[in-house]
């Protein structure tokens, strides 16, 4: 598949602050990828130089094949772009605005089948087009952004937190809407702190941490990066037999129970040495995407990770995460 | 009382500077004119002569005062006063607005709303840290006038009556922020006040009566102005407060309704309700430039109309000023020798108006370019700039826009000063000389769009405030270089210095010329490195 996005050691320098670390972020052709990291990780940076707007410091970045910060106006009447803050002309009302980026980006140019579509999306949002910018609430204004971004077709889809702001309802509107444009064969970068809205609709992540790329893949791949949480009654069981299970980190008694964490990938000679044990009362609780997350959110916080963080091959599972959290949950 | 504190603190921390320049400047002004007077018109004959001929001559009336006698302190009073009182009034409106409406339209009220401060109290603290830095101008004209050498009693009427327009116009400020719904709105209600108060005093002074062999009584237009107000105390001739009463009572009554009003209506709303808008947009909003033009064809009809009024000044007053000349030739001869050229009276008045208008188009062309900077800060640029529309293309759509609004705002005041100029019957210029002196004023604002456009390029988180500082620079030094004695060189800074003066025959178009050439090389300058700038937020 091609690559429609393509960062390479992307670098981006504010005077002091480095926003970009070398940066690497690979999209393909029709997928939709999710773009997580932590407040300030630099994701809106990223956007800005795949949109043009701002201009690497040193670094490549393509999109479609071609460098943003010299092409932005060929690459514009492909990209659709909803920005991290939506800010609207005070005056003018929601239904003009979308007119005109429509317009400008050349969208409009069919005025019924035009028109068609922004009615139909108007509607989905259930969006008052009549009010002026400033009287808009903030979800409100959101939506102006997401109807434009959606109401062209367009071949990439640039999304900044496109649903910071909305309710649940319309939250399943614009996942509604990113499927229908998926389906038609629209390239989607989707930049989110909602996991379940990226558990939902993206293909592959890239999680990015202080500039720089931290795990890409999809995410049944990240899963098995993560360690499952086991624990079980300690009672009857000695000191030198709980520290005798192989490859158990953290292990910990607390109120009765022995915990430990063990890379998922390690699970299968940790089951047969507490089957040994013959354990009382045993969970295995699978990584959830939280904790994904916060694994990766939590290093940047803890400095500099201290080399905990998995590389990123993923070698063959031994107990396959989906099934895994599929039993549990029951 | 420690929330009041916190939030004066708050002010004065933001504005320290702003007001440093306000405050500084204005007193420097009054300053330099006291010791210039006494070095350039010493001479007591000289300055009966000057005013002798502006008793005749409404258009020096406008731009001056109302003569006082031929006392070198009151002809200080007379040359400077009415500029120092239009200083205090404008920082006075500006500081009212930014520290109400406009923190309101940010949402930032809304986190000090949310705190036990409430609503009420920063419009007090705005109040008091208002009124203390209009102390602190009034004092600064003060010092600045008596540091001159003029009579100390008068110069603290100067002073009282400079502090009183500046409270009266913080009032007028904090009333129009009550009323519009954004900041820009409200500024620019409150600086049209500020305006009219400036031309009813012009006006009657203008119109005024003989009371003596060098001084006037005004008419009453100047009664109906703060700023004729302040004036009319007197200071070094007859010192008296009482007119000040005036300026009291109306500060006192905007006050009171500003907090009434604030008192029933929503944080962030206005008293004028906000209409619909359409569903889908009209044909205009099609184009980058059709948004620009969407977006600043408000405030581009708000300059034609001040043009236009100064236009139908120069074409009324025209007649005044035949007759005055037809009863006494020798009047003629000496406004042309101080003007230094050979044009009739008319035109000389028409040139003086337009002086004025020049600066509306360069005002106007600054706050195109300004409009642009705003669009970016806010996020709006983006919106466009994430189109198929290049940052080149999205600048140009600008300047051709600001280059539409000098070229509208200079034919609204041309045209509607030919018509007056018809209709009073004056056939000593022509149509014909009336749009070339309006013609003239086109080199200097366009120097203000390409200069700012090249900041913009370059330093775009300054160049709002560099833009404005360059206007009020440029008039003060142009209009008051001459006054205050400054070398040649300094106001040669000026643009308007160089701006064509059409008074006759010969016209020296070269600095016109260098102008024109000097702003296309700017703007040229600015079209190139914006190809290389990125899009800077706030
Ligand atoms: N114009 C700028 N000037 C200086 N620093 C900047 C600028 N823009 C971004 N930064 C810095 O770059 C870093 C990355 O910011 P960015 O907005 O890309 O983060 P983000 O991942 O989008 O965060 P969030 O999840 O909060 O939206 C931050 O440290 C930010 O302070
Ligand atoms: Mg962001």
């Amino acid at each position: 598949m091609n690559a429609v996005i393509e960062v390479r050691a992307l670098e981006k320098r504010y005077g002091r602050v480095l926003a970009l670390n070398g940066l690497d972020l690979d999209v393909a052709d029709g997928e939709v990828h999710g773009f997580l990291g932590p407040n300030g990780a630099g994701k809106s940076t990223t956007i800005r130089i795949l949109l043009g707007l701002a201009r690497a410091t040193s670094g490549r970045a393509t999109v479609f094949g071609r460098d943003p910060w010299t092409d932005a106006k060929d690459l514009h009447r492909r990209i659709g772009y909803v920005p991290g803050d939506v800010n609207l002309w005070p005056n003018i009302s929601g239904g003009e605005a979308i007119d005109l980026i429509s317009r400008l980006r050349g969208g409009a140019a069919d005025k019924a089948a035009y028109a068609a579509r922004k009615r139909r999306l108007v509607e989905a949002f259930q969006f008052d087009p009549t009010k002026k910018g400033r009287a808009y609430s903030k979800g409100n204004r959101q939506k102006v952004a997401l109807i434009a971004a959606f109401v062209t077709r367009a071949d990439l889809l640039i999304l900044d937190e496109p649903t910071s702001g909305l309710d649940p309802l319309m939250e399943s509107v614009f996942e509604q809407e990113i499927r229908r444009a998926a389906g038609e064969g629209t390239t989607v970068l989707l930049s989110s702190h909602i996991l379940s809205e990226v558990e939902q609709l993206c293909d592959r992540v890239t999680i990015i941490r202080a500039g720089a790329t931290a795990e890409t893949g999809t995410l049944a791949e990240l899963r098995h990066l993560t360690r499952t949480e086991v624990a079980f009654v300690s009672g009857g069981l000695t000191n030198a037999q709980l520290t005798s299970i192989p490859d158990a980190h953290d292990l910990l008694v607390d109120a009765g129970r022995a915990r430990f964490s063990v890379d998922s990938d390690r699970l299968a000679p940790v089951l047969s040495a507490l089957g040994a044990l013959d354990v009382q009362g045993l969970t295995i609780a699978p990584p959830s995407l939280e904790e994904l997350f916060l694994r990766h959110y939590g290093e940047q916080l803890d400095g500099a990770g201290a080399g905990a963080a998995p590389t990123g091959d993923a070698s063959a599972p031994a107990v396959s995460p989906r099934h895994a959290e599929g039993a549990n949950r029951r | 009382m420690s929330e009041l504190a916190a939030l004066l603190r708050q002010r004065i921390r933001r504005d320290r500077l702003q007001l440093f320049f306000w405050i500084g400047g204005t007193a420097l002004l009054a300053l330099f004119a006291a010791t210039a007077v006494a070095t350039t018109y010493g001479n007591a004959a000289e300055r009966d002569q000057i005013l002798a001929l502006a008793i005749q001559s409404p258009a020096i009336l406008i731009l001056r005062g109302l003569p006082q006698g031929g006392g070198l302190d009151a002809f200080v009073f007379f040359e400077i006063f009415t500029y120092l009182a239009l200083l205090a009034a404008m920082m006075s409106t500006f500081l009212a607005v930014r520290h109400t409406r406009a923190e309101e339209e940010s949402g930032r009220a809304e986190l000090i709303g949310s705190t036990p401060a409430g609503r009420t109290l920063p419009t007090v603290a705005t109040l008091v840290h208002g009124v203390s830095a209009n102390i602190l101008i009034g004092l600064g004209v003060f010092a600045g006038l008596a540091l001159g050498g003029m009579a100390v009693d008068g110069s603290l009427i100067a002073g009282v009556a400079t502090t009183a327009t500046g409270i009266v116009f913080l009032a007028i400020g904090m009333l129009a922020a009550q009323f519009m719904r954004t900041s820009r709105g409200a500024n620019g209600l409150a600086v049209a006040l500020v305006g009219l108060a400036f031309l009813l005093r012009g006006v009657g002074d203008a119109l005024g009566t003989r009371t003596g062999p060098l001084s006037l009584a005004s008419a009453w237009p100047s009664w109906l102005s703060p700023i004729g107000w302040a004036q009319h105390t007197a200071a070094y001739t007859e010192n008296t407060l009482a007119p000040l009463l005036l300026s009291a009572t109306l500060a006192v009554l905007c006050f009171v309704a500003v907090f009434v009003l604030q008192g029933v209506r929503d944080s962030g709303a206005s008293l004028i309700p906000e209409r619909r808008g359409r569903a889908s947009a009209g044909a205009t909003l099609s184009s980058s430039f059709g948004l620009a033009w969407r977006l600043q064809w408000g405030t581009i009809l708000g300059w034609s109309v001040g043009g236009a009024a100064f236009g139908l000044l120069a074409g009324t007053l025209s007649s005044l000023v035949q007759q005055a000349a037809a009863s006494d030739p020798s009047i003629q001869q000496s406004l042309q020798s101080i003007v230094g050229s050979a044009g009739s009276m008319t035109q000389t008045l028409v040139a003086a108006m337009f002086s004025f208008v020049g600066v509306l188009a360069a005002a106007c062309a600054t706050q195109a370019v300004i409009r642009m900077r705003q669009e970016e800060a806010l996020g709006t640029a983006e919106l466009v700039l994430s189109s198929p529309v290049s940052r080149v293309r999205w600048l140009v759509d600008y300047l051709v826009l600001g280059l539409v609004a000098i070229a509208i705002v200079l034919a609204a005041s041309a045209g509607v000063a030919a018509l007056s100029l018809a209709a009073s019957g004056d056939g000593s210029v022509g149509a014909g000389d009336v749009f070339a002196t309006a013609a003239a004023q086109l080199p200097a604002a366009l120097i203000y769009l390409g200069v700012l456009s090249l900041l913009f390029v370059l330093v775009p988180k300054a160049m709002i405030a560099a833009g404005w500082a360059f206007v009020a620079v440029g008039v003060v030094v142009g209009n008051f270089g001459g006054l205050i004695g400054m070398p040649q060189w300094l106001r040669d800074v000026s643009p308007f210095t160089h701006t064509p003066v059409i008074t006759g025959s010969t016209t020296d178009w070269s600095g016109a010329v260098w102008m024109a050439a000097i702003a296309l090389v700017a703007v040229g300058a600015s079209v190139v490195l914006m190809r290389r700038r990125e899009v800077s937020t706030a």
